[in-house]
């Protein structure tokens, strides 16, 4: 284990867990002094009827001051503000936030708006700007990858500017995260299995980039062992009460882990790849994940070996000599591609060529690759990533992960 | 009871200074010499400023782009507009970074060096600094400040590159 000279850690966020979290949701907002609370959320997840899940648990308990469901997939900045304006003029005193990413980040930027009375949010973005305590602001995941309910940044996009304010600081950690199975009972296979591999992602990524301390890894390990237990299984049965509750916990522990350990170039060409073809976020990191490994492996061998416990459990770990273990857990990550791509019927993408949209198109043709390694070199996780990236070898990794072949290790430029 | 006040190690801020000073100056040099440092300056945009140094009250060094040349300004963080501030959050930790017992790498992961600005500018700059750093330094001590030493390079890039960039540093041109 490495035990680094210094290092930081917080996670200040209550979590409620349980298949009957949510009725504790007035019970906490009393706690917290808070008595009407406005729930932003999607349209999406307003039809999935999670929303009503919601309201029912909480309306015998509290007053809801609003319900809004316009939050579009990417935060926008005229949406946060329209929001601030419903909590104000519904004179609500706290925030539920129900859905994905997007509309954590809106609820964040609301937050922002509402408690320190702002006209201009722009004010507040980057590091450091927010100096007290924000309204109270439940989060409510319906998805088990982004770990967002446990995250200190809210990104919101200026659409009419073309401008991406980022938000960092632990006062934007929600007071609370309610990790209800409920919640993400109705997921389809495709997308428990993508957001999944995410949650898996932001384990081994925490686990292994520069910023790793024993308190992010404790997170790590546990996170690791639930989803490599849970994920394929949960896919095969998406009722599964106590597997979906699980993969909510385990997103939950990634969450922690990566919020403060960071993350490397997984992340860093899953950010490239998604703005340059849109593909989205748990299926870049399905498939950039055990190049990932790969890439840094004779960097963190070591450390990378030391996952097969928690994944492939004691036995298997005794059995695989020392040198083969990190080796295995790259293959054990395929291995799970490999399940969930048959599990979801095709759906779930095991290399890049084979990423299609709704129309059976070719999301990243091949042709596109030099364009996301160069987009690569403006992503800031390449900064947590043990071996240093750069053009040549971002176009390696993205190669190999499009044709689905084992990354040419040799090729890597060593120090 | 008496007060203690925030400041002094007057040594530390010397070598501070001085280093600041002398990277400055090297990094005007390098991007006349090196193609690498060339091509990302020539990716940020025409006025780019920035500023390194360390909290609460320096010492800095701002080098930017005027009139399609980089320069270095100083130390004054006042002289023109700063687009990106790399701050380290003291003295000590930027005497760390700066006698190279810490890489800029292992300074980010532990706190000490903080961005004010664009991450897309900020990566540039660590490159440019990075690259500078082995002109500047024996193998042994920029491995040390550098996340990866470019072993691959040629050894007529490292002396031509190492001639150019001392020659133009010590004579400020």
């Amino acid at each position: 284990m490495i035990l680094p000279d210094y290092y930081e850690f917080c996670c200040r966020v209550k979590i409620v867990a349980g298949h009957d979290a949510l009725e504790k949701i007035p019970a906490l907002l009393a706690e917290m002094g808070s008595k009407k609370p406005l729930i932003i959320t999607d349209k999406g997840v307003a039809a999935a009827g999670l929303v009503d899940i919601v309201v029912n648990a909480l309306k015998e308990g509290v007053t809801i001051g609003g319900v809004a469901d316009n939050v579009p997939p990417d935060s926008d900045l005229k949406v946060v503000n329209q929001l601030a304006g419903l909590y104000r003029d519904n004179a609500c005193d706290a925030i539920i936030a129900v859905g994905g990413g997007s509309v954590m980040d809106t609820a964040k930027g609301v937050n922002i708006v509402v408690s320190e009375n702002a006209t201009d949010l722009m004010a507040f973005s980057g590091a450091g700007a927010l100096n007290r305590r924000l309204k109270t602001l439940v989060a409510v995941p319906t998805t088990a990858g982004t770990g967002s309910e446990v995250t200190l940044v809210a990104v919101i996009k200026d659409h009419e500017k073309h401008l991406k304010m980022a938000f960092t600081s632990y006062f934007l950690l929600p007071s609370v995260s309610i990790l209800d199975s409920r919640m993400t009972m109705t997921m389809p296979p495709f997308i428990t299995a993508m957001t999944g591999m995410d949650a898996l992602s932001h384990a081994v990524e925490g686990y292994y980039c520069l910023q790793k301390n024993p308190l992010s890894d404790a997170h790590s390990l546990a996170a690791v062992n639930m989803i490599h237990q849970y994920l394929p299984s949960v896919t095969k049965n998406p009722a599964d009460k106590d597997g979906r509750l699980a993969m909510a916990v385990s997103a939950c522990l990634a969450g922690i882990s990566f919020s403060n350990s960071m993350v490397g170039i997984v992340h860093n060409l899953g950010h490239a790849t998604g703005s340059v073809c849109g593909v989205p976020h748990g299926i870049c990191m399905a498939i950039l994940l055990p190049y990932g490994l790969e890439y840094n492996m004779h960097k963190r061998g070591e450390t990378i070996a030391e996952l097969l416990l928690p994944m492939a459990g004691e036995e298997v770990y005794r059995k695989t000599p020392k040198a083969e273990r990190a080796e295995k857990v790259v293959s054990l990550i395929r291995q799970m591609n490999q399940d969930l791509n048959e599990i979801t019927g095709g759906r779930h993408a095991r290399y890049f060529s084979e990423v299609k949209d709704r129309d059976g198109k070719q999301m990243v043709p091949r042709e596109i690759l030099p364009e996301i390694a160069k987009a690569a070199l403006l992503d800031g996780a390449t900064i947590y990533n043990p071996e240093d990236q750069d053009y040549e070898e971002n176009l390696l990794v993205l190669e190999a992960a499009w044709e689905g072949k084992p990354l040419d290790r040799n090729k890597i430029k060593k120090g | 009871m008496r007060e203690i006040h925030a400041g002094g190690k007057p040594l530390k801020k010397a070598y501070v200074a001085i280093f600041l000073w002398f990277t400055g100056r090297a990094i005007q040099a390098a991007a006349k010499v090196d193609k690498e440092v060339q091509k990302e300056f020539a990716a940020l945009p025409d006025d780019f400023t920035f500023a390194l140094g360390c909290l609460p009250n320096g010492p800095w060094m701002v080098v930017g782009k005027e009139k399609g040349k980089v320069k270095y300004f100083g130390g004054n963080l006042k002289c023109r507009p700063v687009h990106l501030r790399l701050v380290i959050k003291s003295l000590d930790a930027a005497f760390l970074i700066l006698s190279f017992q810490e890489s800029t790498a292992l300074a980010t992961t532990r706190n000490r060096l903080m961005t004010d600005g664009e991450v897309p500018y900020a990566l540039s700059v660590i490159r440019i600094l990075d690259i500078v750093e082995v002109y500047l330094l024996p193998k042994l001590i920029a491995s040390l400040a550098v996340k990866r030493y470019p072993s691959w390079w040629s050894f007529s890039r490292k002396l031509a590159g190492r001639v150019g960039v001392y020659t133009r540093t010590l004579l400020g041109f």
